[in-house]
């Protein structure tokens, strides 16, 4: 059977096995182990578990669920309701200041946990319900928290970015940095849509009250003395300076990124002990219990993932393919888009771990031999499948949204999230005219460094 | 696809509750409970371990050399020690788009297939993982570090997993047969 045949049929039993439901972990491993049985040498399938111990053991890889303890010991605590209530006090005189605390606070808590459900369920349990009773339409208040929860997997702490490291084999270091930029600018049109926006409620509940209809407190004008703003701060601190902590850890040459994620989620329970007294075993259980239901979820999709992609590249298709691609002499932005449609489009029904790692080893070569910078492609990636985090049919952060807030209909939410969808394809366009805001900041770093 | 909402766990599903997958199920209930403390405890051990490793080398410049081998060892005790547990709760996640375009009896026979394709599979791994830790045991394989742990352990926490984890699933497939708990 040709190599052609061979990674067709590799793709279309993928297809089929993962949408019979079989979960995702299993369902990659079945499928290279089926082919083994009828490809590779049968000694191959003696090496099935050493394999995915051998792909598991690394501590890049095994970073992930001590982020995911730090973000989970953040996300279970108040720290994001008090963290958007403090931006929301210094920030009130700003027209629309409250969408734009929101955005904020979801970028800032991002960075802490490293995810964006977390972010969404975090801030968008009090932001979303006090933006809707200061006269702000619930769609709006929706698709601002669905899209600033996005920015989890663009800021350090991305699992995303952690994964694409392993898979393109970049520097970590490199990658988070490369993040913060696209992450402010992200942040930078979010919170510009929330004031425009907050202008046009503004302007329309105006007319509304002028030609006596009812008066929408989007009108009133809010007071936070400068007591009530000070107040606010104690408990935001310690967090604000975790982050920064961690960041100089990392950055200051003490910490590996490992020992970072370490040092990140050992810091993290003791700030919630600190601040929240949550320190009891009652308190400690759902955080853990949480971490490994969504770490172990993940590890094994990573674990299995990898094996996929290794029987993927002894059976030459990964290559294969690879060659074929770069054989069309495709130009070199038509590239770019055919692959990032395919990035929208499985993201439609796969996670971004398991896109990156199936397809890294495809998509990666012809993109180096097309000269892009892999770094900027990883935080151009994450982007396009934020898009998918805040889109039908399957975007989680919807799904979150529609859990905190369930008389916000889902349909309202979904035309909420689609400004910020075009919102984030602006942002591909602008990081692709400019690259430097992705790579200038890893590349005044190392070259600093050095 | 099916999405756990981060940061929740929810409640155990599918369980077979009479009979004798109802008995097993019980004892399986008792042991995923102690494996989950035990892979809570690693997890943490790791935390503490890492930030070890960070303060010994730059405040007391002690050498850093099995503390990552530690971490990898706790990591993956803890990823496959909770997996059973997650299963118990259909934790593990899975595309669910034919769930709401097949009729019901249909979606139920999916359902099945999909649990009996992923016991054969784990049935297989597992199967796999006792050979690989039979092999480290028999062999006396160590790691290739300064330290030199031996691989039994790594290779037996994950034997453990897996085979927790295959019961669990075996149990779900039987769960008809001993009436269910949970949906």
């Amino acid at each position: 059977m040709s190599g052609l045949t061979i990674g067709l049929l590799y793709g279309a039993t993928t297809l089929a096995v993962l949408f019979s439901g079989i979960p995702i972990a299993f369902a990659l491993g079945t499928v290279a182990t089926i082919f083994m049985v009828f490809f590779m040498p049968h000694s191959a399938l003696d090496t099935v578990a050493q394999n995915v111990y051998q792909e598991m053991a690394s501590i890049t890889l095994l970073t992930i669920p001590l982020f995911i303890l730090k973000g989970a010991a953040i996300g279970k605590s108040r720290a994001g309701q008090d963290l958007y209530a403090a931006l929301h006090a210094w920030l009130h005189r700003i027209p629309g200041g409250l969408g734009v605390a929101v955005v904020l606070a979801c970028g800032l808590f991002a960075a802490m946990a490293g995810s964006s459900p977390a972010t969404c369920s975090a801030i968008g349990s009090s932001g979303i319900p006090e933006m809707r009773r200061r006269g702000y339409s619930s769609g709006f208040a929706a698709g601002l928290v669905a899209a600033g929860g996005t920015l989890g997997i663009l800021l350090p702490p991305s699992i995303t970015l952690i994964l694409y490291a392993v898979a393109s084999e970049q520097s970590l270091g490199r990658l988070f940095l490369a993040g913060i930029g696209p992450g402010v600018l992200l942040v930078a049109l979010f919170a510009a849509y929330a004031m425009l926006r907050h202008r046009f409620e503004f302007r329309r509940a105006t007319e509304i009250a002028a030609k006596g209809g009812p008066r929408s407190p989007i009108i009133e004008a809010e007071h936070f003395t400068m007591r009530d703003r000070f107040i606010a701060l104690p408990r935001v601190l310690p967090f604000l300076i975790l982050l920064t902590g961690v960041m100089f850890a990392l950055y200051g040459g003490i910490a590996t990124p490992s020992e970072t994620a370490g040092l990140g989620a050992v810091l993290a329970l003791v700030l919630v002990a600190l601040v929240y007294g949550a320190w009891r075993g009652s308190d400690l259980k759902p955080i853990f219990e949480s971490t490994l239901a969504e770490s172990g979820m993940l590890m094994l999709i990573i674990g299995m993932s990898l094996f996929y992609s290794y029987v993927m590249s002894y059976l030459h298709i990964s290559q294969g393919t690879a060659e074929w691609i770069v054989s069309l002499n495709l130009s070199r932005w038509f590239l770019f888009a055919a692959i990032a449609v395919m990035v929208v489009v499985l993201g439609f029904f796969l996670p971004p771990v398991s896109i990156i790692l199936m397809t890294a080893p495809i998509i990666l070569p012809p993109l180096r031999a097309a000269q892009f910078d892999l770094i900027w492609f990883g935080i151009v990636m994450s982007v396009i499948m934020e898009m998918g985090l805040i889109h039908p049919p399957v975007g989680l952060n919807i799904f979150v949204i529609n859990k905190i807030a369930p008389d916000v209909g889902l349909k309202e939410i979904v035309l909420g999230t689609m400004p910020f969808v075009g919102l984030m394809m602006v942002a591909i366009v602008i990081l692709c005219f400019f690259p430097e805001i992705a790579t200038g900041l890893p590349d005044y770093f190392y070259s600093k460094k050095r | 696809m099916t999405h756990p909402v981060v940061f929740e766990t929810g409640e155990p599903t599918d369980l077979p509750s009479q009979g004798l997958p109802g008995t097993l199920q019980a004892w399986l209930t008792r042991v995923n409970s102690l494996a989950i403390l035990l892979s809570s405890i690693a997890a943490g051990m790791a935390g503490c371990v890492m930030t070890w490793e960070v303060a010994g080398r730059y405040f007391f410049k002690i050498p850093s050399d099995w503390q990552d081998e530690l971490s990898i060892f706790l990591l993956v005790g803890a990823t496959f020690g909770s997996a059973a547990w997650i299963q118990a709760r259909r934790g593990h996640v899975g595309i669910d788009a034919l769930q709401h375009i097949l009729p019901p009896r249909a979606d139920r026979i999916r359902r099945r297939l999909a649990d009996i394709v992923s016991l054969a599979f784990c049935l297989f791994f597992t199967w796999k993982c006792w050979s690989l830790l039979w092999e480290a045991w028999e062999d006396g394989q160590i790691t290739g570090t300064p330290w030199g742990p031996s691989l039994t352990i790594p290779y037996g926490l994950m034997t453990f997993g897996m085979t927790l984890l295959t019961m669990q699933i075996a149990l779900q497939v039987l769960a008809p047969f001993g009436r269910q708990r949970g949906r």
